[in-house]
């Protein structure tokens, strides 16, 4: 499926979940889809690590429903994390591995062994139990209300099959904000949902 | 392990629970078994064993946004594989981590493998500007909280260096 039309459906179907995104084009597709500046955390700075910083927050904010995009490359560099994200067993999160067996922030450089990567099969054998495998956007918008069922017990893994960024897409602006401002704009969108004081003063 | 391993094991938790620190990702070194099962059978805590210390960079860093405080524990090795992770994430978000590390290769460790962490651990923190302060006796883990605190106000990583003599419970 494409990448856009993906995050697009998605995006529709958000209630009041935050997300975190990943280095490269997950960022740039969410933000392009949604210019959503204060319940995204535009992770752009570091590969491999967008689900374990949002599983920090989940355990963090149980009430909050979190949304944790992840590239097949990045996840490529570090599969053993969903050892760690079964061992927490985080109801309140969601990793979407969007997998389009490229590295796409590197001009689409492809990645080792990427015909045959199977991640919901690695999910699985890690011991997640609720696993879904979308490969186009039929599948996407009549099985999402599974995903994001509320209180469903324990982690959720979704594949997302999608075509590579073309081009032009690969032109997509970046996310246009400086770490620090970013940082605030999601942490006081957090301490206003969740009345905790992340920074130890409130405005 | 000794009780006297085991006594600084449990002060080096009392001091994290006292700043408030409540999840704690860790990756095993020897000398820290005394810390790891002190925090790990402390109902304060969540431990959360993670499977490389680029993770604990991670969920230590999300925690910090929910206002949760955490504290990464790993040996000198595990340190030197994560600087990128720290880089990127602490530095360019300005997110502040605390870090308990081994001091491995100093003077007392006697494993040629670690080595490289004496000559180069200290050298790459200063290469990235992390403060560090070295702990090396018992009346040292009070300052862990300055240390900790120091984090939030400092807006970025520290760490904090055990020497083998306090972790193994060698030195009053």
């Amino acid at each position: 499926m494409n990448y856009l039309d993906c995050f697009r459906a998605i995006a529709r179907r958000r209630t009041d979940q935050v997300v975190v995104t990943s280095a490269g084009n997950s960022s740039q597709a969410w933000w392009a889809v949604t210019h959503d500046s204060e319940a995204s955390f535009y992770l752009d700075a570091s590969m491999s690590l967008s689900t374990m910083f949002a599983s920090g927050l989940a355990l963090a904010q149980p009430a909050l429903n979190i949304w944790a995009f992840m590239g097949d490359g990045a996840f490529c560099m570090n599969p053993g994390m969903l050892m760690v994200e079964r061992q927490m067993n985080l109801r309140n999160l969601v990793h979407f591995l969007v997998s389009n067996r490229v590295y796409g922030a590197t001009s689409n450089a492809e990645l080792p062994n990427f015909a045959d990567n199977d991640y919901a099969a690695m999910a699985h054998t890690m011991g997640l139990d609720r696993v879904f495998d979308f490969r186009n956007i039929e599948e996407l918008e009549r099985d999402f209300d599974r995903v994001a069922l509320a209180n469903a017990p324990g982690h959720t893994f979704v594949v997302l099959e999608v075509e590579p960024f073309s081009q032009d897409e690969q032109k997509l602006e970046q996310p246009p904000f400086d770490g620090p401002e970013l940082k605030f704009r999601f942490g006081r969108e957090v301490e206003r949902r969740t009345g905790c004081s992340g920074f130890g003063y409130r405005l | 392990m000794s009780d006297r391993a085991s006594a600084v094991g449990h002060a080096i938790a009392e001091e994290l629970a006292r700043c408030e620190v409540k999840l704690v990702a860790s990756l095993p070194d020897n000398w820290l078994t005394g810390v790891i099962g002190a925090i790990d059978r402390d109902p304060r805590f969540v431990h959360v064993r993670v499977n490389r210390e680029e993770a604990a960079v991670g969920l230590c860093s999300g925690a910090y946004m929910g206002a949760l405080g955490s504290a990464a524990l790993m040996g000198a090795s595990g340190f030197m594989t994560v600087v990128y992770a720290i880089t990127k994430i602490n530095y360019t978000y300005e997110i502040p981590l605390f870090m308990l590390l081994t001091l491995r290769g100093a003077i007392g460790d006697h494993h040629k493998h670690h080595i490289s962490n004496g000559l180069y651990l200290r050298p790459v923190l200063d290469a990235i500007n992390m403060p560090y302060e070295i702990m090396g006796s018992p009346a040292d883990i009070a300052s862990i909280s300055r240390c900790y605190h120091y984090t939030r106000t400092y807006a970025r990583p520290m760490a904090v260096l055990l020497t083998r003599d306090l972790l193994l419970g060698k030195t009053t």
